[in-house]
């Protein structure tokens, strides 16, 4: 039977021989892995040698589509990076949406591959006829958002995913931009992308996608959508304060449905949750050592999602998304506009570093995004910094004279912009907090906070253990994209799933702390369908409504004709989640040394705040993680037998 | 799979010249081929030969239509859920969004250049909530239409 939903074949471009080829992928393939994410751990597994070094010529950088993506689904636009990731040594993705997605398919494609290292600064061009690698000196030293604009001039109707300076100068938190300044940002990918000199991505093909029931998926699509328009009026954005304080004094909780978290994400986007969060003790404060009540109403009242909003000039919808979280701001000072700021990046520049100035955070937002640098990160560099100084590791030798002093939005501006110039105290920043650590010493390494390399997200675990889960046994640590107890719930799979575990209206806060097998069981189950919505390209946001509002195993069987179960796509979940394991043992990664650091756990608990008193046992979750996967219990490594299963796949 | 032409072409160049994938080759006055692997069945070919030489997947000759009569895509505003899919499945970018609603700020889609409709369908085809109708209207009232809502 024809392949359907997917193109059926990848490009391989080798940067240093000047070739591109284009190969068939066996559909056993994708039966096994989907497309996206499932493909590309599939193809880097076999093709990154053991022992290469992520900035050199043998690693191998994927942009790849998601097995949904252009076939009228919803929610399915995103498109994903990976690569062996130089910050953490190990597997590394970073996903965006936007609208880059489909032009991968419209190429004909699912993936392209590069390997290899430019002599020269080049960008890849691609449409129906031609696909060839053009000189880009010209285009070097721009930002994402100038070199965007410039290469859409040149070849109108084309998209294109670019790197801004910090991919250039290879810093090891940058990313890849699109649709000028959405990031694909985690891993350090816009590195590897910088030191193959390849600037960017220019896809102008016009393909079809082909689909084997466009009706049945079009009917799939209504019923999703039919939810998410769905919006009765809501709270003022000053409530969602108190209703925070109220979630962190009530001793239980509702099991949530993520069709409040929709309501919230249609009217404001991420930032609804800037001052929620705070307040139910999600959002980490002063570098992990603050709590909710060092960042209170008051002070955290000035990024409110109303005062975020009022800025909003309109919606910005990434590809197939019916619900539009994104938006296009106004901004004051050097920059004009500016894609929203995330609440990621409102809070790395704000709670975590004591920074009540919006202004500054608008300009870091857009400054950031033009740079092509990971936020999350930059904003943990600062508040390690700052942390750094207040211990005497920094002094005001090493920073030029500018005092670090947490909350002062011109100190974070410095830093910032040192960062993006590689100059002085920057240039040991710009790396990320693992190795800028390194460089201060014994002290600094203490105080440092990564997972195996990578700064983790604005989500804290003290809250949410899941989220320590997650953080520390993915083989791309340190995300808060990858699982949570709060994503299960709202995932809402037991309602499709036969084999996953079932959750009652409420429990109390209490029992996320208790040893339980459950939590495992949660946690593989999260990693099993992330896998398979980064494979179908699917948006976290959309798997929020709930497995039987947006589904997508559904809507896979109706794009590829195949007849698979829901339990049958959690195995191809574990199928990816394996190859990715091995992938890190392969490149030398132990699965423990990701761990998050003590500060994370509540080792030892805060005594004040929302997360006062708590405490959480990650390394009984983690064993329990691994050997649910039949993995080894303590070290997380997986069976050769394990490995050969998807490994002989091809 | 992919349209033929047949020896009935003339060698006009028409439909080289409106393929959006500039999937079709041949020399003036001579028989004109479709390369299977670029041709997206958009059908533009048929609907612009004057000699009647397209042929569909089925064997079926391609009609040919005055371009005038050329049906486009007509926007449904209230139905449409702006998730861009309609412009990403026109192969000649004849669609762009903006705002276009008072006190709505999700940009909404238009067609912005008629002349280059090649009235595919295929945004109609992909538009998940089925906002999109195809309309054979003159090019001006088409605009005049869009501006007025």
């Amino acid at each position: 039977m024809t392949l359907k939903g997917a193109m059926g074949s990848i490009m391989t471009v080798d940067l240093s021989a000047n070739t591109i080829e284009t190969e068939t992928i066996s559909s056993k393939v994708y039966e096994s892995f989907l497309s996206g994410m499932g493909l590309a751990a599939h193809i880097l597994y076999h093709r990154i040698p053991v022992g290469a070094d992520p900035l050199g010529p043998e690693n191998i950088l994927g942009f790849v589509s998601g097995l949904l993506t252009g076939t009228g689904s919803l929610f399915t636009g995103r498109w994903m990076v990976t690569g062996l990731s130089p910050l953490t040594g190990g597997w590394g993705e970073a996903n965006c949406g936007g609208s880059f997605s489909p032009a991968i398919k419209r190429c004909g494609v699912d993936g392209i591959f590069f390997k290899g290292i430019s002599p020269h600064p080049v960008y890849l061009y691609v449409d129906d006829k031609c696909a060839q690698l053009k000189d880009a000196r010209d285009l070097w030293g721009a930002d994402a958002v100038e070199a965007e604009d410039k290469l859409k001039k040149m070849h109108p109707g084309a998209k294109v995913a670019c790197i801004g300076q910090a991919g250039e100068k290879v810093s090891l938190i940058s990313g890849v931009s699109t649709d000028r300044g959405r990031m694909a940002a985690r891993s350090g990918l816009g590195a590897v992308m910088g030191v193959k000199q390849l600037k960017a991505v220019v896809l102008a093909g016009k393909k079809r996608i082909p689909v084997h029931n466009r009706e049945e998926v079009k009917q799939l699509s209504q019923i999703c959508n039919k939810w998410v328009q769905f919006q009765p009026p809501f709270v003022p954005g000053w409530l969602t304060a108190p209703i925070g304080a109220l979630m962190r004094i009530l001793p239980f909780v509702a099991t949530q449905d993520g069709l409040l978290y929709k309501i919230l994400l249609r009217k404001w986007g991420t930032v609804s949750m800037n001052q929620m969060s705070v307040e139910m003790g999600d959002a980490p404060i002063k570098n992990w050592m603050g709590t909710s009540s060092d960042w209170g109403i008051f002070k955290s009242f000035s990024s409110n999602p109303d005062a975020i909003i009022k800025t909003e000039t309109q919606k910005f919808h990434c590809y197939s998304c019916p619900l539009g979280c994104g938006g296009i701001c106004k901004t004051n000072g050097r920059f004009s506009e500016t894609h929203k700021p995330e609440y990621e990046t409102v809070l790395s520049f704000g709670g975590f570093v004591m920074n009540k100035d919006l202004d500054s955070i608008f300009y870091l937002n857009e400054l950031l995004n033009r740079a092509g640098m990971d936020t999350i990160s930059a904003g943990h560099v600062v508040a390690f910094a700052f942390e750094c100084y207040q211990e005497g590791i920094i002094t005001l030798k090493d920073t030029a004279g500018q005092p670090l002093e947490w909350g002062d939005p011109k100190a974070i501006e410095f830093l910032v912009e040192k960062m993006v110039d590689r100059e002085g105290i920057g240039d040991l920043l710009a790396d990320g907090v693992k190795k800028a650590a390194e460089h201060f010493g014994k002290k600094a390494q203490e105080i440092a906070i990564h997972c195996g390399g990578q700064e983790p997200a604005m989500h804290d675990s003290r809250n949410d253990p899941g989220f320590a889960l997650h953080y520390s046994v993915d083989p791309a640590p340190g995300r808060h994209t990858n699982g949570a107890g709060l994503y299960y719930e709202m995932y809402q799979l037991w309602k499709k799933v036969k084999t996953v575990p079932k959750m009652g209206p409420g429990y109390f806060k209490s029992s996320k702390y208790k040893k339980n097998i459950h939590h495992a069981k949660v946690g593989k189950a999260n990693s099993e369908y992330l896998n398979v919505m980064n494979g179908a390209g699917a948006c976290l946001f959309g798997g929020f409504l709930g497995a039987n509002r947006i589904r997508i195993f559904d809507w896979i069987n109706a794009a590829t004709g195949w007849q698979l179960s829901p339990e049958n796509y959690m195995e191809i979940g574990t199928n990816i989640q394996t190859l990715k394991q091995a992938f890190n043992v392969k490149h030398g990664i132990a699965p423990k040394s990701n761990i998050v650091p003590d500060r994370l756990l509540g080792i030892p608990a805060q005594t004040k705040g929302a997360n006062k008193g708590r405490s959480v046992d990650v390394e009984t979750m983690m064993k329990d993680y691994w050997e649910l996967y039949g993995w080894d219990r303590d070290s997380g490594i997986p069976s050769e037998e394990a490995v050969n299963r998807v490994a002989s796949i091809a | 799979m992919a349209y033929t032409i047949s020896k009935e072409c003339i060698g006009c160049r028409l439909c080289a010249k409106i393929c959006p994938t500039n999937a079709i080759t041949g020399e003036k006055k001579e028989l004109h081929h479709i390369e299977a692997q670029a041709c997206i069945e958009c059908g533009a070919c048929g609907r612009i030969c004057p000699s009647a030489a397209v042929t569909d997947n089925f064997g079926l000759i391609l009609e040919r239509i005055p371009k005038k009569q050329w049906p486009r895509p007509q926007f449904d505003l209230d139905t449409c859920i702006s998730c861009g899919i309609c412009i990403e499945s026109c192969p000649t970018q004849a669609l762009d969004q903006e705002l276009q609603k008072v006190k709505n700020r999700h940009p909404l889609p238009l067609l912005t250049d008629a002349s280059r409709c090649i009235s595919c369908g295929f945004c109609a085809q992909d538009c998940p909530v089925d906002a999109i109708e195809l309309v054979t209207e003159q090019i001006e009232t088409i605009k005049e239409t869009q501006k007025a809502d």
